[in-house]
Parts: structure tokens; C-alpha cells; sequence
């Protein structure tokens, strides 16, 4: 009840609309596993949405099934309103909708430039890769985004591990859909590099999208998010709005001491 | 450390390390080269040390031009499948059976440019059904087509029983389709040379600028992120299944046009030549890495080997120890030389 109405005062300050995007009752079982467990999960128009829960508690497993990787054993996905079928990865970034991979998604012996622009390169002559204007692009992006690389021309495999995420979150950032999915964008970080992505969340945000972002480490997530909502072995346990929680009780909402 | 500040392809911000040394390994790092470079030293020593330099005969390298391109096209399609990450072992089949297709329309009276699509056609599909066996039945391809070469094998023997099928009584000597497929270029240069060479300039097009290429690697290198960036990695290896089995069906005819006559163990053996072709030209079997100018000189290199071989006389099972040799010596340079590249970056 009290979560309810809490809720409620959540969707009057957060949003002037209605949810964005809106998940309900997703099931997802990888054989007896049951990963998800009548799931409902909705993001409204310029929020940041956290997304926490401990290790195997399903939030991959959820943004999973909004970037279109896994289809849901049961329940439905809505977008603005109307209900849709995320088939393929392909159909979620039609949607614009770009995700952040706990593990990436980079290919490692393409170089940098090759995988900013992975599965859409741009092109001239309709087919053709037009390397020149991808590499500008890219020295662009890496440019605005603060990120800083060595070479364009390296297999991303070189890369260190926080310039590999800084990689993959300013690919997701680049491509400005108008959702922005992140899975653990700070685990390979450094003090810098941590707060330099923490301000680009709050970027994105500003520009206009919304963001879903999933992390182990709450006072990031208090830093940046407006709402938080907890899995706990693949069910939703609460949904808060930031501004009237606080660490305590989120954690024992994780850990189910509440 | 030399800056060099040309080099646009380098982050304002970044370290700056690029410059020309660099760029030279870079060349270097070219799986191809090293490829090249072996390919050379073998010219040499088959020069030198076959009998009366017969290698350098203009009877052989007329004779060689007109043999590698069946193996170099076929390769040229097992290679940039394995860079996707699959292997076709079906081709020493489609091959014949190709061959045998076009025969027989043949034989049914009907035009031969018709029956070389077909053929190719047929290829296709052959590639087609290896391509969807291996990504819907999510079964490792080296097994899938393993089962289709044996499957396909079988049907071709019994329906053929063997026989050879001479194809000049339904086919005047000297027609323009054949020298087209198999001619002369002024009475020198071969047409398989001319076909091999466009095979490997539209395939090199279509691997290193055209966005499937992009596709291909990095299905082969990294299928769960190609996927996640919204590659359709099942349709990328379909594809290269297809094309391999097109350029089957092509090298059926084009052979079958210079034997003369059908012949169901048409293509024998391909199917390992072709892969140890394209390793030896630097591509990976774990897939993501490889050129078609890789495949192209390790083709060359594998038919080379081998006929340099013959003329030194070397029994023939000795010749497949030696090209075994090659092929392990050449997966050890390539792999060596990569780490070197890795190291000096
Ligand atoms: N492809 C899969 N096949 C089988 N089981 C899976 C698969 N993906 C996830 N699971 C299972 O589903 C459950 C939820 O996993 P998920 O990756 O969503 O957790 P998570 O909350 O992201 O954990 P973490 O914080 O460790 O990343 C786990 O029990 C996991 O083992
Ligand atoms: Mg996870």
C-alpha cells in the first residue's frame, strides 16, 4: 500500500506523461531457472531509472528482453502506450533504443572506429563502408564525449579495460536513441573515468532521453538516478523514488531484511 | 617515439604514438605478406631443383594456370566462410554435383548458359540447406557438412552409377561459352586465371568495403556482440554458405568444360585443400581473421607446393607429408608473426 502510493507521488513529480516504455508481468526461465517472475517495470520520459538487485537477481535478464536479445515467456512490453514486440536487437535499436552490455559487446580484433559504428557503418553508395567519414565521426564522438584512446586503428582487444566501457558507453551515447541502457557502466572504472560516466548519465538525461541504468554500487546510484527499482531473485521487490529513500533501505530491500 | 601529425586516424587527446615505422609494420602485420614472401622462396627452390627446371616450363605454368583456379575459387569462398566462423567440408560434393547438373540439363538439349546457372544455382542451394542445417540445427558446420558431403556423395553415385559423361556430343568444340569459361586470353593467358582474378576482386569488394564484410568479421570474431549490435549473424553465415556453394557449382562446369568429360570424384579432396589453402594464407580457424589476398596467394601457394612436388618426382603420398608439413609450418608463422605485431604495438 504505502509503495503504492508511493509510486503515485513518484509518477507526479518524475513525469508529466505517461511511461515511455512499460513492462508488465514479463516472465523469463532458462530452463528450470526462473529468471524473471511477473515482472513489471516502467520508465517515464526524462528519467534516470536504476536498476538493482544482487548477482543472478535478473536485471540483465530484464534489459535484455527491452534490447531485444531474449523474448519474454510471458507478459507484455509497451511502448508509449501501444504494445510492441522486440524481436531481434535490430528492432530495439530501430526503436532507439541503445544498450550498454554488462559484457560490452565489442568485437575484439575490429578496431575502435569499426565498433563504434558495429552492425551499421556507414555508408557511401548505399553499400559501401565509408571509413573516412566514420573515423571523422568517431574522432567526434571521443572528442565531445571526453574519452580519451590512443589509436583508432586498434583492436579494441589492446584497449585497456575502463577504455574498453568508455568505448561502449560512448557508442551507446552516440548513437542518441532516446533510451539509453546501461548494465554495470562503472564496474572496470577508476575514481576519473567513474565520474566522468556518472556525468554523462546525467548528460544523456538532459539531452532528453531516458536512461535505465543497472549497478551494484549505490552511491552511484543515489547520485545519478531519480528512481530505483530492486529485483530480488528474479521478482520486483519495491520500486522508490530516490528523494525519499535512502541506502538502508534499499539494501534491505536487496537483501529481503525488510 | 615518432608523432607524426598526419595521421588523422589519432584521438587529439590521446597519446600520440603513431608515425611511420608504425605504418610499415602495419603493412607488415598484413597476414598476407608473410604468406607472400614464402610463396617466393618456393618459386625459387622449384626453379633450382626440379629436373631441367621443368617447373619454369612454359608447358607447366600454362598447365598450373589452368589447375589452380578450381581449387583457388573454391578456396576463395571455404576462406571468407572461415572467417565468419564456419567450415564447409560439402564442397568436394556440390562440386560434382554441380558438374553433374549441368550434364545432364545439357544432355536434355538445353542451353548451356542456362545450365551454368543452374548449376551454380544448384550450388546454392546446396549452400543454402549446409547454412541453414548449421545455424537452425545449431550444430557445429564441420559436422553438418561432413553429413551433407557423405549425403550428397552417396545420391551422386547411384545416380550417376559412376559412369563418366563425355560432353562433346552435345557440345561443339570451339563454342563461345567455352571460351568464355576456358579459352586462351591471346593464346596465352588462360580464362580460369581471368575468372580466379574476378572472383577474388569482387569477393575482396564485397570482404574489406562493403558493409557485409564488416558483418562477417565481426560474426566470426565475436558472434554474441554482432548479435547484440544487431548483426543477424544467422543470415551473415547463410550467405557465405551460398556463396561457397555458388562458386562450387561454377568450378564444377569450368572443370568439367577442361576435362571434357563429367566425372563424379570431380573436386576430391577439395574440401581440406581448401582449408589448408586459406590457413596458409593467415586465416584463423577460430574465425574474425583473414583476407582474400591471404586466400588468394595461399591457394596459389598450396597448388604450387604440390606441382613443384610432382616435377621433383616425389611419390604422391609423399606430397600429401609435405603439404601437411606446410600447412602446420605456415599456421606457426602466421601465429608467430601476430604476436610479434601484438608485442611491438
Ligand atoms: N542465457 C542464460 N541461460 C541460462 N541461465 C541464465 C541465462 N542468463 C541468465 N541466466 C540465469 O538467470 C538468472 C538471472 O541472471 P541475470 O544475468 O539476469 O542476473 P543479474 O541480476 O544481471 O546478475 P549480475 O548482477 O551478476 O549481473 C541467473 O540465475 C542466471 O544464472
Ligand atoms: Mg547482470
Amino acid at each position: 500500500m504505502v509503495t503504492n502510493k508511493l509510486l503515485k507521488a513518484g509518477r507526479d513529480i518524475t513525469s508529466k506523461s505517461e511511461p515511455i516504455l512499460e513492462l508488465r508481468g514479463i516472465c523469463k526461465y532458462f530452463g528450470g531457472v526462473h529468471a524473471l517472475e511477473d515482472v513489471g517495470l516502467e520508465l517515464y520520459p526524462d528519467e534516470i531509472l536504476a536498476l538493482v538487485g544482487d548477482n543472478g537477481a535478473g536485471k540483465s535478464t530484464l534489459i535484455k528482453i527491452i534490447a531485444g536479445v531474449y523474448q519474454p515467456d510471458k507478459g507484455e512490453v509497451l511502448m508509449e502506450g501501444k504494445e510492441i514486440e522486440i524481436r531481434s536487437p535490430r528492432a530495439s535499436m530501430d526503436l532507439r533504443i541503445e544498450t550498454v552490455y554488462q559484457e560490452l559487446a565489442l568485437v575484439d580484433k575490429l578496431d575502435v572506429v569499426e565498433n563504434i559504428f558495429l552492425g551499421r557503418p556507414l555508408t557511401k553508395f548505399r553499400w559501401f563502408v565509408n571509413r573516412k567519414r566514420m573515423v571523422a565521426e568517431t574522432v567526434d564522438i571521443l572528442k565531445r564525449l571526453k574519452i580519451s584512446i590512443p589509436s583508432l586503428k586498434e583492436p579494441v582487444q589492446n584497449l585497456s579495460g575502463g577504455q574498453r566501457q568508455a568505448l561502449a558507453v560512448g557508442r551507446a551515447i552516440a548513437w542518441s536513441g532516446r533510451i539509453v541502457i546501461l548494465d554495470e557502466p562503472t564496474a572496470a572504472l577508476g575514481v576519473e573515468e567513474t565520474r566522468k560516466t556518472l556525468a554523462l548519465i546525467k548528460q544523456i538525461k538532459e539531452q532528453g532521453a531516458s536512461v535505465i541504468v543497472i549497478s551494484h554500487n549505490l552511491r552511484h546510484i543515489f547520485e545519478v538516478s531519480d528512481r530505483i527499482i530492486v529485483l530480488r531473485g528474479g521478482r520486483r521487490v519495491g520500486s522508490r523514488i530516490k528523494s525519499k529513500t535512502n541506502i538502508d533501505e534499499i539494501v534491505k530491500l536487496i537483501t529481503g531484511s525488510l | 617515439m615518432v608523432t607524426n601529425k598526419k595521421d588523422k586516424e589519432k584521438m587529439p587527446s590521446g597519446v600520440a604514438v603513431a608515425g611511420r615505422a608504425k605504418k610499415l609494420l602495419n603493412l607488415f602485420s598484413y597476414q598476407a605478406v608473410g604468406t607472400l614472401l614464402v610463396f617466393l622462396a618456393l618459386i625459387l627452390v622449384f626453379i633450382f631443383f626440379t629436373p631441367h627446371h621443368l617447373f619454369v616450363d612454359p608447358r607447366n605454368i600454362k598447365a598450373l594456370a589452368k589447375l589452380t583456379p578450381d581449387l583457388g575459387i573454391v578456396a576463395l569462398g571455404v576462406g571468407m566462410l572461415m572467417i565468419s566462423g564456419e567450415f564447409d567440408l560439402s564442397v568436394s560434393t556440390v562440386l560434382p554435383f554441380s558438374s553433374y547438373i549441368f550434364v545432364l540439363l545439357l544432355r536434355a538439349g538445353i542451353n548451356p548458359v542456362f545450365s551454368l546457372f543452374m548449376a551454380m544455382g544448384v550450388g546454392a542451394l546446396l549452400g543454402l540447406l549446409n547454412g541453414l542445417i548449421t545455424v537452425k540445427g545449431h550444430i557445429p558446420s564441420f559436422i553438418a557438412t561432413l553429413g551433407t558431403m557423405m549425403f550428397w556423395r552417396g545420391v551422386l553415385y547411384v545416380h550417376s552409377r559412376m559412369w563418366p559423361i563425355g560432353i562433346r556430343a552435345y557440345f561443339p568444340a570451339g563454342s563461345s561459352f567455352e571460351h568464355v569459361l576456358i579459352g586462351e586470353i591471346g593464346g596465352v593467358v588462360p580464362a580460369q586465371v581471368i575468372w580466379f582474378v574476378v572472383f577474388a576482386l569482387i569477393l575482396g569488394v564485397v570482404l574489406h568495403f562493403h558493409k557485409f564484410g564488416n558483418w562477417v568479421y565481426a560474426t566470426g570474431d565475436n558472434k554474441e556482440a554482432a548479435r547484440a549490435m544487431g548483426i543477424n549473424t544467422d543470415r551473415v553465415k547463410t550467405i557465405c554458405f551460398m556463396i561457397v556453394g555458388t562458386l562450387s557449382g561454377f568450378v564444377g562446369v569450368m572443370q568439367l568444360l577442361r576435362l571434357g568429360s563429367f566425372a563424379a570424384t570431380q573436386g576430391l579432396g577439395f574440401e581440406l585443400k581448401a582449408i589448408a589453402a586459406s590457413v596458409v594464407g593467415g586465416t584463423s580457424l577460430m574465425g574474425g581473421i583473414g583476407s582474400i589476398a591471404g586466400i588468394f596467394w595461399g591457394a596459389l601457394t598450396i597448388q604450387i607446393l604440390e606441382n613443384g612436388l610432382i616435377l621433383m618426382r616425389v611419390p604422391v603420398f609423399g606430397i600429401s607429408a609435405f603439404i601437411g608439413l606446410a600447412v602446420i609450418l605456415f599456421v606457426v608463422l602466421n601465429t608467430y608473426m601476430r604476436r610479434r605485431m601484438m608485442m611491438m604495438r
